[in-house]
């Protein structure tokens, strides 16, 4: 009898405040240290694709989703299931691009940006960057490189936030050399 | 229609200050002042019979010839003072009480705000459109 049966089914409630003022903590906290917004967005990135690489390892084992046949079906089970399990909300998925390389994530609320205002000197802030990230690290690990970005923000005055992410290329894994 | 309303933090200096019309901004200053001690009469003179979950109420303060005084007072003793022009019919105490409430509300949501430091006196614009709704609204 497997324990990890019981992964599938709990889900640890816990009050989203302390999640959403820690997370703003850790924003003030970068800001503070790099004052600079677009170094505090790289650091947001890069820590967001370390929590990427080891989160999908839980995701894939409490979904149970197979593999994905195509970049369609990846963008499904990120919207409906992944920010469903971790965020509590579903994104809806539009903007498909002609070639299916390309679609967009809208977030109608973002728990990450409860009660915050960005101030004025931090205008160029990517306040949830490191959605960004786990979204890059995760899909990395599956053997997919993309790029994720902000391109409407409700921080910002937008009615909506926007993440369109791009599929770059399939990650064929590296033979050592020598190996054919 | 509510014509200031002060939110009053725990080292008594005003947090927010807003009032229609803007000039008479300095007078509304003295008033809410004077009102503050007897916000904190009133609160030790009720004790702990009237503990609502939500914090104190006091409602009326005192009613000069011009304006009514409104105070209410959180558990974290920010208090919350509002002008209210005498010649509009009385309100009850239920009314300006959940009025006080949803300013609660809305001050809970400012101070989690991660940016500013505590103490900054900042114009949040969420509770800024809270507050001038409220005081379009209490007529």
């Amino acid at each position: 009898m497997s324990r990890q049966a019981n992964r599938g089914t709990e889900s640890k409630k816990m009050s989203s405040e302390l999640f959403t003022l820690t997370y703003g903590a850790l924003v003030t906290q970068l800001c503070k240290d790099y004052e600079n917004d677009e170094d505090v967005n790289k650091q947001l990135d890069k820590m967001g694709y370390n929590i990427g690489v080891r989160l999908i390892e839980d995701f894939l084992a409490r979904s149970n989703v197979g593999r994905c046949h195509d970049f369609r079906e990846t963008a499904d089970v990120i919207a409906k299931v992944a920010f469903k399990m971790y965020l509590g909300i579903t994104p809806s998925i539009t903007n498909w691009s002609p070639a299916g390389d390309e679609f967009s994530l809208i977030l109608e609320n973002n728990p990450l940006v409860d009660f915050v205002e960005l101030p004025d000197n931090h205008s160029s802030l990517i306040y949830s960057n490191l959605l960004c990230g786990v979204l890059r690290g995760a899909l990395e690990m599956v053997q997919m490189a993309v790029e994720a970005k902000f391109v409407q923000d409700t921080l910002k005055g937008d009615s909506v936030t926007e993440i369109r992410m791009r599929f770059i290329r399939r990650i064929e894994d590296n033979l050592p050399a020598g190996e054919e | 229609m509510a014509v200031c309303i002060m939110v009053i933090v725990k080292e008594n200096y005003p947090f927010y200050v807003r009032s229609i019309p803007v000039e008479n901004e300095l007078k509304f200053h003295s008033v809410v002042h004077t009102s503050l001690d007897l916000v904190d009469e009133k609160i030790s003179a009720m004790g702990k019979a009237l503990v609502d979950q939500r914090g104190l109420c006091p409602g009326l303060l005192y009613p000069t010839e011009d304006y009514k005084v409104y105070g209410y007072v959180t558990n974290s003793k920010v208090k919350f003072v509002t002008l209210v022009d005498s010649s509009n019919t009385a309100h009850r105490d239920n009314e300006i009480c959940s009025m006080f409430w949803k300013l609660h509300n809305s001050y809970t949501d400012v101070t989690c705000n991660p940016f500013p430091n505590p103490g900054d006196r900042i114009r949040p614009r969420v509770f800024d459109n809270m507050v001038t709704s409220l005081m379009t609204q209490v007529c």
